[in-house]
């Protein structure tokens, strides 16, 4: 039977298995989750509007902002979707004016790259560190019953046992 | 850190991955107060038509319109104390070069048209007032706030962004680069 692995190994592996798979999936999806498809005019600019920062504002989107500049750049949004722009050249004429800091997340570029590059880049050694981990458990041979009861006494500590326990009778009768 | 002691590939790992981290973060927080230079700097000025302050048809400007001279833009509104601390530079910017080729265009921002006159009235200053009644300037240039002021050289091109009060010594040596042709 060398080919069979014992109960307590097997177990083992399949725990760290399942660590790494659930891992996995949720990194994944956090990775590949978007957002939702806007249906609207209205949620098209409040989409694009949301990525948008607010250059007067401290920390604030376009979409969120009450100040006047905000307000205008909603109405510039909706003027330009009308005029038959994209979301992404709408993005694009305000990265011109601002730079990129003018977006609310990193842009995919540059030093921004990593930033998105960074899950995958932590799934793949959670994988790694996973594999070599179930390697090394799978690896450590079989665990046998017999090995995980304790120790049996020798005939020597029975026979210092009962003497012990003589003398304590006789002490304590 | 029992799990790491004689492992130095392992040690290694998690402080490269430690450092990579914390340098990420601080480019980012770093980079979260800081205005970047305007990525207009060295490009095509947006052009822009609007009204003069007066409302008189005459009193409009058209960026394009001035090309071949150079053209200092000055955001302002009658509300932003740093604009009257500016504004002595910015009348002697004019005096001194109205009539070497060089024109002061303010565009007044998110103003009220009787305060926006009675700052200039007060001020006493000549040079030509538009207002950017929807903003559509500001959100060209990439206003951030007021003032902030773009030098636009003969070719039409931004050649500096200046975001606070202006200084007038300043911007002659940079207006006076701009008319020999040399430094830009």
């Amino acid at each position: 039977m060398s080919g069979l692995r014992p109960l307590h190994a097997s177990r083992s592996a399949v725990l760290v298995a399942m660590a790494v798979l659930a891992a996995a999936v949720t990194l994944a999806m956090v990775g590949l989750r978007g957002p939702a498809p806007a249906q609207s005019q209205e949620q098209i600019v409040h989409e694009i509007a949301a990525g948008l920062r607010c250059p007067v504002c401290a920390d604030l989107s376009a979409a969120d902002s009450p100040a006047p500049l905000a307000r205008q750049m909603r109405t510039q949004i909706a003027d330009k979707l009308a005029q038959g722009d994209s979301p992404e050249e709408i993005r694009r004429s305000f990265i011109a004016a601002y730079g990129s800091s003018v977006l609310m997340t990193p842009p995919r570029e540059g030093l921004g790259r990593l930033v998105y590059a960074f899950p995958f880049l932590a799934l793949v050694v959670a994988l790694g560190a996973g594999g070599v981990l179930l390697r090394r458990t799978l690896r450590r041979g079989p665990t046998t019953a017999a090995e995980s009861r304790p120790a049996r006494l020798t005939e020597a500590d029975r026979r210092r046992v009962e003497l012990a326990l003589d003398r304590l009778r006789v002490e304590e009768p | 850190m029992s799990v790491l002691r004689g492992r130095p590939v392992l040690l290694t790992g998690v402080i490269v991955a430690v450092v990579a981290v914390v340098a990420l973060l601080a480019t980012g927080l770093s980079r979260g107060h800081t205005i970047e230079a305007s990525p207009l700097v060295g490009k095509a000025a947006p052009d822009f038509h609007l009204q003069g302050l007066d409302g008189k048809p005459e009193s409009a400007v058209r960026l394009s319109d001035l090309r071949g001279q150079v053209v200092v833009v000055n955001f302002w509104a009658s509300w932003c104390a740093e604009c009257r601390v500016e504004q002595p530079d910015l009348d002697q910017t004019w005096n001194r070069f109205r009539d070497a080729g060089v024109v002061v265009v303010g565009v007044d921002f998110q103003d009220t048209e009787g305060d926006a006159r009675a700052y200039l009235a007060e001020a006493g200053s000549t040079y030509p007032v538009v207002v950017d009644t929807d903003s559509t300037a500001a959100l060209a240039f990439g206003l951030r706030g007021v003032p902030e002021t773009f030098v636009v050289d003969q070719r039409g091109e931004i050649v500096e962004r200046v975001i606070g009060p202006v200084e007038a010594d300043r911007l002659a040596d940079r207006i006076t680069g701009l008319l020999e042709g040399g430094v830009r």
